[in-house]
């Protein structure tokens, strides 16, 4: 039984789809920053890879769709920081 | 260029400095060297890098490129003898910034090897004071700011010149017109309003703005350095942080260096940054209001103690030279260009795995170790 629900979580995972959320990012002054930023996304379930650039204060974040973009917006004020949601679509197939 | 005219001007104001003699000394308990006899000192220090990159992600093959502040020459400091290897793919020494500031840049392809670079330097200092009698008679010319200079006057992100620190600025300096006299109040303020607070990383990240928004004076050298230099510039005064670090024993407090009975430290960790302003007619003097606040919490001194008063009419006019300056660049793009970009001060090594900038704060995970050992002193 344990197997069988496991083998369903499986291809639940398998065929969630996946989005990219890109999000402004204020309060990063330094490079540092981008850093604090970036490990909190990356260890929010669900987040599967995160770009973080301090040039245009933007965070670029692949995640699995069926995580509440709030809380990538969590992550980025765990971090210290503030975040805004600019756009948010499907993701190309890796 | 811009860089050979600073150079000149601040050989000037060295040479007045080494050549002047020093201040009469206050009557205090001697448990430190005076300044007539710390002022005579050469000192010359062996200094090594060592540089192992990790990859922040633990495993795998990853590229590395690194950008690691050198010092700047000058009469009162001086690089005799540069050495590195190291197995990089590609390296250079390069200025190509806004600020003139001194790179040596490494770069490895991306691959599963060791990171590795080694950098010995031999580097001779020596004590930097420039008379306040001098300076007093070159600020009384009111002379012009000359156009290279004026640049440090400008904000930055981390040292804004208006809102608060424009008043606060005004407020320190009403009814004044004399610049070094301008420089006197603000210096009198800062050092005594500021504070270490031993719990900012590293040496902070000197946001000026922040601090005078927030009210809250509690900082470390960059911190207290950059209000400094923030509101001296809104007073109209040029200024700017000079990026360095320790070398080894300070002749004045352990607070302020220190080493074995060898003459050796570790000083992976002992970054500092100090200050300089701009008085025409005798050029940049050097400053140091964060030590104040330093003596004040390692030794548990009040602001009032004579050794803290002492120290501090010291550094309104002068740097003990048991560290060595790189640079003064604030919120600039390196080149090459990193991935990051524009990078607050470049006090530490600096370096990008991909995207990714390594903690500079902790050197044990980055990882770099800088020695220093005293090789001789006159």
């Amino acid at each position: 039984m344990r197997t069988f629900w496991m083998f369903v979580c499986s291809i639940g995972v398998l065929f969630a789809g996946e989005k990219i959320a890109v999000i402004d990012v204020s309060g990063m002054t330094c490079p540092l920053c981008t850093v604090a930023v970036k490990r909190s996304l990356k260890k929010t379930p669900g987040v599967i890879k995160a770009k973080v650039k301090l040039n245009t204060h933007k965070a670029t974040v692949r995640f699995r769709d069926d995580l509440n973009t709030t809380r990538l917006l969590e992550a980025i004020k765990k971090a210290g920081y503030e975040g805004k949601i600019l756009s948010v679509t499907p993701a190309d197939k890796p | 260029m811009q860089r050979r005219d600073f150079l000149k001007t601040l050989s000037v104001a060295a040479a007045a400095g080494l050549a002047g003699g020093t201040a009469p000394l206050f009557a205090v308990e001697s448990v430190y060297e005076s300044e007539a006899k710390i002022s005579r000192e050469k000192r010359r220090f062996r200094v090594v890098y060592d540089f192992d990159i990790q990859n922040p992600e633990g495993k795998g093959p990853y590229p590395a490129r690194l950008w690691n502040p050198m010092p700047y020459k000058a009469p009162w400091q001086n690089v005799r003898i540069l050495r590195f290897e190291g197995n990089y793919d590609r390296w250079n020494l390069n200025d190509d910034n806004p600020y003139d500031v001194d790179i040596l840049y490494a770069e490895w392809a991306k691959s599963d090897k060791a990171k590795k670079l080694h950098i010995e330097m031999e580097i001779e200092t020596r004590y930097r004071s420039v008379p306040i009698e001098a300076i007093e008679t070159a600020s009384k010319r009111n002379l012009p700011i000359p156009a290279e200079v004026r640049r440090f006057l400008q904000p930055t992100p981390h040292i804004p010149t208006d809102g608060k620190i424009k008043a606060k600025a005004d407020e320190l300096t009403r009814g004044v017109s004399d610049r070094f006299e301008k420089v006197k109040r603000i210096y009198d303020w800062v050092t005594k309003v500021t504070f270490r607070d031993p719990k900012v990383i590293g040496c902070g990240k000197g946001d000026a703005g922040k601090m005078i928004e927030s009210g809250y004076f509690g900082g470390k050298c960059t911190d207290i350095s950059s209000l400094f230099v923030a509101l001296l510039r809104a007073a109209g005064i040029p200024a700017r942080e000079v990026f360095g670090i320790r070398l080894g024993l300070s002749h004045y407090s352990k607070a302020l260096g220190k080493a074995d009975a060898k003459g050796f430290a570790d000083i992976t960790t002992w970054q500092h940054c100090r200050a300089e302003y701009y008085i025409p007619g005798i050029g940049w003097i050097p400053s140091d209001p964060a030590d104040i606040t330093k003596l004040e919490l390692v030794e548990s001194r009040k602001y009032d103690d004579p050794k803290v008063q002492e120290l501090k009419r010291r550094y309104l006019h002068s740097w003990e030279m048991n560290w060595v300056g790189f640079n003064w660049g604030r919120d600039f793009i390196l080149s090459p260009k990193p991935e990051q970009y524009p990078i607050n001060m470049l006090g530490y090594p600096y370096a990008e795995v991909e995207d990714e900038p390594l903690d500079y704060y902790i050197p044990s995970a980055f990882k770099y170790r800088i020695t220093s050992q005293e090789i001789e002193a006159k």
